[in-house]
């Protein structure tokens, strides 16, 4: 007994041992700094919940707030649309080298960090030398946009690059769902003299649904997650648009000093997270499917 | 298996075709030329970065930005780090789920499904909400400021864990019986028989694995402050993002910081079609885990 699971339970102890290390102990941990008043030195007294209703009398966090919901719901909403059509469009294509081209340059982006992707932006968008202000140029436009600096586009670039990047990712977790559709549903669908369009309402968008249930879940739980694009894409002049809920609480920590009321913030959108996943859960049916 | 949906099943409509691919053409534009034109940038000599205007072809061939980020602004350094991080941590991360992986394979192994929800569990706790508790216990194990860190941060994680467990359970089960009343030990059946089977699932892990901790910039952002112990992601954005602002004495052509970018994708487009290869194979079975 001892000797065929002993070397079974050595095995496995690494990783029990990280994950009890680094995010359940974590877990409490967090819990107990958000109730306590954060000193660098000396102890650290209980406060109760009162950095709790610090963070929810915030007028900053309530900004973060609002940014992490319009950025993260566009981003959720585009972001779920685009990649369904790309890949009906996709599906449609004869040429096999075409689509399978067209499907790998569109996954690219996805394989590059935010750092990439934000440098990558940024200079495009530039006024002096970027590439869109030069297509805008070209179609007369005499002075060129100075987009990273203008607080009415600065939410939609975040959207936009965020869709841009993520789209294939999404796309390609569609046309795998697409091929394990079952042929007779369309050879019915013929029978029934269905055209394109009737095939696609009909059959392919409702075999969809399972994957668009686990792909909108799951984008939903990145919502509040949005941190390293915002890092590297905000600047002094849109900070008040777009900076989210996860920049508060790295702000709280390591520029005011405040861990208690920064981890307070945190646990706020733990909660929050929680709420809403179950409340989409209930709403979509998620789990009647399978 | 293929369904008869889109090139079989009815008449292609010539308008149709001739709109979807130009659809595609435009979203494949889209993505490419930003890329392309990073491309050409880094590769034009510092004065002809700097001129206004569309550029698709370098007007003056050079690879003077490569030389300045590279040894100027001593991009190597943070480049080595960079691939210590992430070919320690990868490989870490690949033997240490696979062994989790197998042990949870075992039946009738006490405790077995215990271990199972722990680690399904984790996969539900949003590991950017708990970064300032984790932060708290790297900063108590000592190791603010080390490239451990950064390997520890994600040295596992669930979904790698329950991909590698998928894997192995299509292994016939009596393959390890059998092994075991010849006398075989757990080690020996693991290494000689389970590792090879399950090749695939073991290159996709390494690969989702390599572009995470290629690209990994929160953990790295958080832990390390000192100078030398920089990775390529921070590095770069102080080059590509901040440079106007922190180095007043010395001009950041835009050269230099598109030779950065270009270095920091250069091993994600060399893995990228082993990644081709076998993520659409490692996503459906990472999705279908319950």
């Amino acid at each position: 007994m001892i000797k065929r699971y002993g070397s079974l339970y050595v095995m496995i102890i690494p990783v029990l041992a990280y994950f009890i290390l680094f995010t359940f102990y974590p877990l409490v941990r967090g819990l107990i700094i958000s109730m306590q008043e954060f000193r660098v030195i000396g102890d650290r007294p209980f406060v109760g919940f009162s950095n709790y209703a610090i963070v929810l009398q915030d007028p900053v966090f309530w900004q973060t707030m609002v940014n992490t919901v319009l950025i993260g719901g566009g981003t959720l909403i585009i972001g779920f649309i685009a990649p369904i059509i790309v890949a009906l469009s996709l599906n449609e294509v004869i040429r096999a080298g075409f689509k399978k081209f067209t499907q790998m340059v569109i996954y690219f982006p996805h394989l590059f960090s935010w750092v990439v992707v934000g440098g990558i932006w940024i200079y495009m968008l530039s006024p002096d030398n970027g590439l869109v202000n030069g297509l805008l140029k070209l179609l007369g436009m005499d002075q060129p946009i100075h987009f990273m600096a203008e607080k009415e586009y600065a939410r939609w670039i975040m959207i936009f690059s965020n869709v841009w990047k993520e789209m294939g990712y999404n796309c390609i977790l569609y046309l795998a769902a697409m091929v394990s559709i079952n042929p007779s549903l369309y050879e019915a669908a013929d029978m029934d003299g269905a055209g394109r369009w009737q095939k696609i309402r009909y059959v392919t968008i409702p075999q969809l649904k399972s994957t668009m249930k686990v792909v909108f879940l799951i984008n939903l739980l990145g919502v509040f997650k949005i941190f390293d694009q915002i890092v590297v894409m905000s600047n002094g002049v849109i900070a008040r648009q777009v900076d989210v809920v996860m920049g508060y609480t790295y702000q709280k920590t390591f520029i005011d000093f405040k861990m208690g009321v920064a981890t307070a913030a945190a646990y706020l959108v733990i909660i929050l997270t929680l709420v809403l996943a179950y409340v989409i859960r209930k709403a979509i049916r998620y789990d009647d499917l399978d | 298996m293929k369904n008869n949906y889109g090139p079989i099943g009815y008449k292609p409509n010539p308008v149709v075709q001739l709109l979807n691919g130009l659809f595609l053409l435009f979203l494949v534009a889209t993505m490419l030329i930003p890329i392309w034109n990073t491309l050409v940038i880094s590769l034009s000599s510092n004065a002809s970065s700097m001129e206004v205007g569309l550029k698709m072809w370098p007007s003056e061939f050079s690879f003077e930005g490569y030389q300045t980020v590279w040894k100027t602004v001593r991009l190597w350094e943070p480049f080595l780090n960079n691939t210590i991080v992430t070919v320690v941590g990868t490989t870490l991360h690949v033997v240490l789920s696979a062994m989790a992986g197998y042990v949870l394979i075992q039946r009738g192994l006490p405790g077995r499904n215990l271990m199972i929800s722990l680690i399904m569990l984790t996969m539900t706790i949003p590991g950017e909400a708990i970064m300032i508790p984790v932060y708290q216990v790297v900063k108590e194990l000592d190791l603010l400021n080390t490239l451990t860190s950064l390997v520890v941060s994600g040295l596992v994680s669930g979904f790698s864990v329950l991909l590698i467990r998928n894997y192995f359970l299509s292994i016939p089960y009596e393959l390890n019986e059998s092994a075991r009343i010849d006398g075989a030990g757990n080690m020996w059946i693991f290494v000689r028989m389970y590792l090879p089977l399950a090749k695939a699932g073991l290159a996709t892990i390494a690969l989702f694995e390599f572009v995470g901790k290629w690209n990994q910039f929160t953990p790295a952002l958080l832990y390390i402050t000192d100078q030398s112990k920089l990775t390529l992601q921070i590095a770069l954005r102080s080059l590509v993002v901040e440079s106007d602002a922190t180095s007043s004495n010395f001009f950041m052509t835009p050269n230099v910081r598109m030779a950065g970018v270009m270095i920091a994708i250069i091993p994600l487009i060399v893995i990228y079609p082993f990644v081709q290869k076998f993520f659409v194979k490692g996503i459906m079975l990472g999705s279908t885990k319950e």
